[in-house]
């Protein structure tokens, strides 16, 4: 037990490291000049000597005139420090202060799609694996659903339900008519916006997990134990459900390493219903060569994916009965 | 059971079974699509060939035009072209890498396995997307073969992991420790012994990347940080939705490409599945 | 199935922790907000707006708003209003009639030859109940002598202001030293006058750069909220305005930022946003359908705000040569960048680039004589006799000395329109035979070229609306060649002669209207000999609106048109007036 939660952190804190060496180093190898390149967006209307002072602060605060071992680590310095640099795009708000705005709607979209597609598409699939009829209608849609590119499914519901029959709005957290209060016709705006976005989301995560679990359940009703207790007479129902309690432990798997492709998923599909999250900011951040802002927003996805992976992680340890006593062999 | 008869039942229930059938052919037929379809039609995809812009679908614009009057059924099939050479060439770079690191792992084991694996866990972990995004940032050029590059370079892990889990299995089997004991050096071991036994396995890993190789490439195009020289299904979805077809209600834009991603991709997983039940027969008998 | 249930517990609670620990969207009502004047109950925050009263607008902001700083007029897009609305100028300027017009100043005029006098209105106060006085005009204007960093030290530096005098609390003299009179016209409705009493104690890093939140100024409307998608501004009931120019009608504005131009146009035909000054390229249809309005019923359905110019890089063969270029211009189909491109919405340009306000400084013996339009046997006609000939039969010409001729437009990729614009120039000038292909590159690499000179043609198009043709010359003419070029002039085209006839202009008095006459007719025969640059159309003013809930839009037929914009900068060129003159539908 301690030496699986141990393993598991160095893994965690290794690939934070990594992450922000990458973050690190991407801007710095890449060809061109970052700064200049940035600081063009508002080059218009100003003068030359002013652009100099902001080439100069920016060049500064990359530290692009220390040795490159000490940029390096004034970056991770500055970086416990909270400290993410000023945005350019948004100049002179602070990337943190930026960052902080966009996270709770991610949170708001992501954490209930992620969940409630787990749950459903878990249900659905054990579901279509009890008999030959539901599998032939549940499995071919789950499959196209998750064959589908996230993007598409938003810009189809988005022309479907927004447009076609304009009962729903595509693009915003709210309606542009409030400001935001604590009235039951904010809260309604609130869910009225975040619907299809949600909606693109767990439609596609739906259908992933839905076919995982029905091809988890059909290998584990073949497996010997469930011969072996249908052969002594057990009800089918308490092999299902044997199956399923089996089943279920790899999906958790199948939740953390499917972190990264939700969250692509969540960006774009922000960018679909112009949703203001890390996706869309993001998306902004590098159509105005944002450097500050890119780095900042892949930090915060890191940050974001690895908490998830060890909350998954803890889940994992009080389901599985195993890793509770302390086994720590091959997992994987 | 000698090659022969395996590989006649692996035919014949190849040949039997409806999943793999059906994607075979729906891949096949999008495959000479994109072969054959820019030789269909006089417009060059980026070509403003429709003086009237956006119109329906027509006898002389078969999936209509675009808002510029530009050919859809062109953009599309040269954009099936730039599908398949992703999902090829991202897919099988991915597969490869995914090969070296996995055999290498799970053959040599011990402090090897440790750092290579590691180093999957590491980099299964961070968002391949949001490092693809940030290095398509940077650069100024972009082709699709840089695409399929950096595709291929991120989506390995998976596949490695796979492959690690199957070798560690196959590595304690008798007719390896028997090539082993007769000398035989472990590269040749690992392409003579180990790779044909798991090679059913290594095509179901190379079709999966190829599916995950062709979204993440629609999903940077749609972005807007596709190549910066050609057209591609994700970068017709991102036009047109740029460019207003879904107020306009110009849906010959917007569906003929995210359908075809969706039908190229879903025949995909049937083949996938196909394949599967015809290598495990236990699951055949559902 | 109880396992399964556990962990969704733990993971909803866990994530709900998380989301708990980021900031609340929801703003308190805003604390400094000034205080309302005596005699009135502070009204109850708004937290919906009712429809009648609230205007609705897009197309200004392409981010979210990060600063009220009057002094950072690139930025201002995001947050348009802080200019215009809060912050007001001496005057005001109409580009339709091309006249000033006296706004917090009643009346400015040049005394002598170096001196500029402005009498305030009387009654001008900021919107926190202090009086506006000459006092806040001077210390604005010196601000830019004490800073180098704001954008209007050039005032000092370069237009030639050495001091400014407040005699009484509404008296200013500006003296000057050989001043630049086209400039200082600028100046006039483009300086924004900040409030003394709140800015004197300020450093020097927040009056340049500080994000001045909750600003507080004179005009028509004040800061209310703003979001990641909106800003929303309130109308000022105390302006001093109301007894001069009358009432905004709409109490609420809210200026709605959308992700794209699809989602503006929905909202446009939805009725939920009444001006959109977003691109929408499809909008000639609708507009011809009667879905919206827009200031021409006809093609090109909107006013000219910029000039597209297809800048030359004059240090690179064959673009150093007169002749090449002349032939250059003749060979670019610009009516199909009209009508395919643009689908009819921009107008085709003046050959001397000047906008059709300007127009009046146009030189029609010149024009005559050195003009230019599409014509692709003469541009072909023109190669042959300054010696370019297809001399390896690959359908291109060569050079004079036989070398290969190979080029390349380009403009930054994802920019449909310009590119679709870049494609039309390169398949016209090849059929003129010459070969030039369009490229796309990324905008760091486009901008790297486009100011380091290693471009061999590219589009641009900085120059907009002004009082004085000079605005757009300078940009096209701006020297001192550089080693980066970075806000003009990016062909370095080399020619002293003409520099001098720009500067020349730029010291021609703003009422000496036939002296301007006579400068830009000089700098046009130059221009237009020598082709250093083509100007192709006119960007258009975009601009369409829905009458659903408001009426009384400025359109062709107008009285007194205004311009219907929201765009930062516009609000004092017509923009306020639009709002001012809008009424209630019926």
């Amino acid at each position: 037990m301690k030496r699986y939660f141990g393993r598991k952190i160095l893994i965690y804190l290794l690939t934070f490291f990594l992450a922000v060496t990458i973050d690190w180093m991407i801007p710095r190898f890449m060809p061109g000049d970052p700064v200049r390149n940035m600081l063009t967006r508002v080059s218009v209307n100003t003068n030359a000597s002013a652009i100099q002072m902001m080439y100069d602060y920016y060049s500064h605060l990359f530290g692009l005139d220390m040795p490159l071992w000490q940029q390096y680590l004034s970056f991770w310095k500055s970086l416990f420090m909270g400290e993410l640099g000023i945005s350019v795009y948004l100049f002179p708000t602070p990337v943190k202060d930026v960052l902080l705005r966009a996270i709770p709607y991610d949170a708001f979209l992501l954490v209930p799609s992620i969940l409630l597609s787990w749950y459903a598409g878990n249900k659905f699939g054990a579901f279509a694996a009890r008999s030959k009829w539901l599998d032939n209608t549940i499995s071919p849609l789950s499959y196209i659903l998750t064959a589908t590119p996230y993007m598409w499914l938003g810009i189809l519901l988005a022309w479907f339900f927004g447009i076609v029959l304009g009962i729903f709005p595509i693009a915003g957290a709210y309606s542009f008519t409030m400001r935001p209060n604590l009235s039951w016709n904010f809260i309604g705006s609130v869910f009225h916006h975040w619907f299809l976005p949600f909606a693109s989301l767990f439609l596609v995560g739906f259908g992933g997990w839905a076919i995982g679990m029905r091809n988890m359940i059909i290998y584990e009703l073949e497996a010997d134990y469930s011969h072996f207790l249908g052969a002594l007479g057990a009800p089918k129902k308490l092999v299902r459900k044997y199956a399923f309690s089996n089943a279920v432990l790899p999906q958790i798997t199948g939740l953390a390493l499917q972190l990264g492709v939700i969250v692509a998923g969540a960006l774009v599909t922000e960018v679909v219903f112009s949703y203001p999250g890390i996706g869309y900011l993001l998306l902004a951040a590098i159509q105005n060569q944002d450097y500050f802002l890119i780095q900042g927003c892949f930090l915060f996805i890191i940050i974001g994916v690895l908490l998830a992976n060890f909350i998954i992680d803890i889940a994992y340890i009080l389901v599985d009965p195993r890793t509770r006593r302390g086994m720590t062999g091959e997992t994987a | 059971m000698s090659a022969q008869k395996k590989k006649n039942e692996f035919i014949y229930f190849s040949s039997r079974n409806p999943k793999l059938l059906a994607g075979v052919s729906i891949i096949l037929l999008f495959l000479i699509l994109g072969l054959i379809g820019p030789s269909l039609t006089d417009h060059d995809p980026f070509a403003y060939a429709n003086p009237l812009g956006a119109q329906p679908p027509s006898s002389g614009y078969w999936f209509g035009t675009t808002f510029f009057g530009q050919d859809v059924f062109s953009q599309l099939v040269n954009g099936l072209r730039a599908t398949f050479l992703v999902g090829a060439i991202g897919g099988g770079l991915g597969t490869l890498l995914g090969m070296l690191i996995g055999f290498t792992a799970g053959y040599r084991g011990g402090v090897v396995d440790e750092i290579l694996n590691a180093l999957t866990n590491i980099v299964l972990v961070i968002p391949t997307l949001a490092v693809l995004l940030i290095i398509a940032a940077y650069l100024e050029v972009r082709s699709i073969f840089t695409e399929c590059l950096f595709i291929g370079l991120t989506a390995w892990p998976w596949a490695a992991r796979a492959i690690r889990a199957q070798t560690f299995s196959l590595r304690t089997r008798d007719f390896v420790d028997l090539a082993r004991m007769s000398g035989m050096r472990p590269l040749k071991i690992i392409f003579t012994e180990i790779a044909p036994n798991m090679m059913s396995y290594l095509l179901l890993v190379f079709i999966l990347q190829f599916g995950g190789a062709i979204l993440t490439a629609a999903t940077l195009d749609f972005i807007g940080l596709g190549p910066t020289n050609a057209i591609s299904l994700g970068m017709m979805m991102q036009y047109s939705v740029m460019w207003g077809a879904l107020q306009l209600g110009t849906w010959w834009w917007f569906i003929p490409p995210g359908l075809a991603i969706t039908i190229i991709v879903g025949a995909l997983y049937s083949m996938n599945v196909g394949l599967d039940e015809v290598f495990n027969p236990k699951l055949r008998e559902m | 199935m109880k396992r399964t249930t556990i962990v969704i517990s733990i993971l909803a609670a866990l994530s709900m922790l998380l989301a708990a620990c980021g900031p609340t969207p929801t703003q308190a009502a805003p604390t400094s907000e000034p205080a309302p004047s005596e005699g009135q109950e502070p009204e109850p925050v708004a937290t919906e707006f009712p429809r009648n009263e609230t205007l609705y607008v897009s197309g200004a902001a392409w981010g979210p708003a990060s600063t009220w700083n009057p002094f950072q007029p690139g930025s201002l897009a995001n947050t348009t209003g802080t200019i215009g609305f809060v912050y007001e100028f001496l005057f005001d300027f109409d580009p339709l009639t091309g006249e000033f017009i006296p706004w917090l100043a009643e009346s400015g005029d040049w005394a002598d030859d170096t001196t500029y006098e402005v009498t305030l209105r009387s009654g001008l106060a900021w919107s926190d109940g202090q009086p506006l006085t000459a006092a806040d005009v001077k210390f604005t204007a010196e601000l830019g002598q004490k800073y180098a960093a704001l954008w209007f030290a050039p005032l000092w530096t370069n237009t030639g202001l050495t001091a400014v005098e407040a005699a009484d609390d509404t008296h200013v003299t500006f003296t000057f030293s050989d001043p630049l009179y086209q400039e200082w016209g600028n100046y006039l409705y483009n300086l924004p006058i900040v409030p003394k009493h709140l800015w004197e104690n300020r450093t020097e890093e927040e009056i340049t750069t500080g994000a001045n939140e909750k600003p507080v100024g004179s005009g028509a409307y004040m800061y209310l909220d703003n979001a990641e998608d909106r800003n929303i501004w309130a109308r000022n009931e105390n302006w001093w305005g109301i007894n001069v120019f009358g009432k905004p009608a709409p109490k609420y504005i809210v200026d709605i930022r959308t992700s794209s131009n699809n989602i503006a146009l929905g909202m446009v035909l939805k009725g939920e946003l009444d001006l959109s000054n977003n691109f929408l390229p499809g909008v000639a249809t609708l507009a011809d359908q009667g879905y919206v309005k827009t200031y021409f019923a006809k093609a090109p359905y909107m006013l000219s705000a910029n000039t597209a110019v297809l800048f030359l890089n004059t240090t690179l063969k064959p673009m150093d040569d007169a002749a090449f270029r002349r032939a250059l211009a003749f060979a670019i189909d610009v009516p199909s960048i009209v009508n395919v491109a643009y689908a009819q919405l921009v107008k085709a340009a003046s050959p001397t680039g000047l906008l059709p306000s300007l127009s009046k400084f146009d030189d029609k013996a010149v024009l005559a004589e050195l003009g230019y339009k599409f014509d692709t046997a003469k541009a072909k006609q023109m190669l042959a006799d300054a010696g370019y000939a297809d001399v390896d039969n690959d359908g291109f010409v060569e050079a004079p000395d036989g070398s290969k001729i190979e080029l390349e437009v380009t403009c930054p990729n994802g920019w449909t329109d310009w590119m679709a614009a870049i494609d039309i120039i390169a398949s016209s000038a090849q059929e003129a035979g010459i070969n030039i292909k369009a490229a796309y590159p990324d905008y760091g690499a486009w901008n790297t070229a486009l100011q380091g000179g290693t471009f061999h043609m590219t589009l641009n198009n900085w120059a907009g609306m002004s009082n004085t043709p000079w605005t757009l010359y300078n940009l096209l003419f701006r020297h001192p060649i550089q080693e980066q070029m970075q806000s003009g002039n990016f062909g370095r085209y080399d020619n002293q002669d003409l520099f001098d006839l720009v500067d020349a202009l730029a010291k021609v008095p703003v009422t000496d209207e036939a002296g301007m006459k006579a400068a830009c007719s000089a700098i046009q025969e130059m221009m237009l000999t020598d082709m250093p640059m083509i100007p192709l159309w006119y960007n258009g003013l975009w601009s369409q609106y829905s009458t659903s809930t408001w009426n009384n839009w400025p359109d062709e037929n107008a009285a007194n048109p205004t311009l219907p914009t929201t765009w930062s900068g516009y609000w004092q060129m017509g923009g306020l007036m639009t709002l001012i003159n809008l009424a209630p539908a019926e």
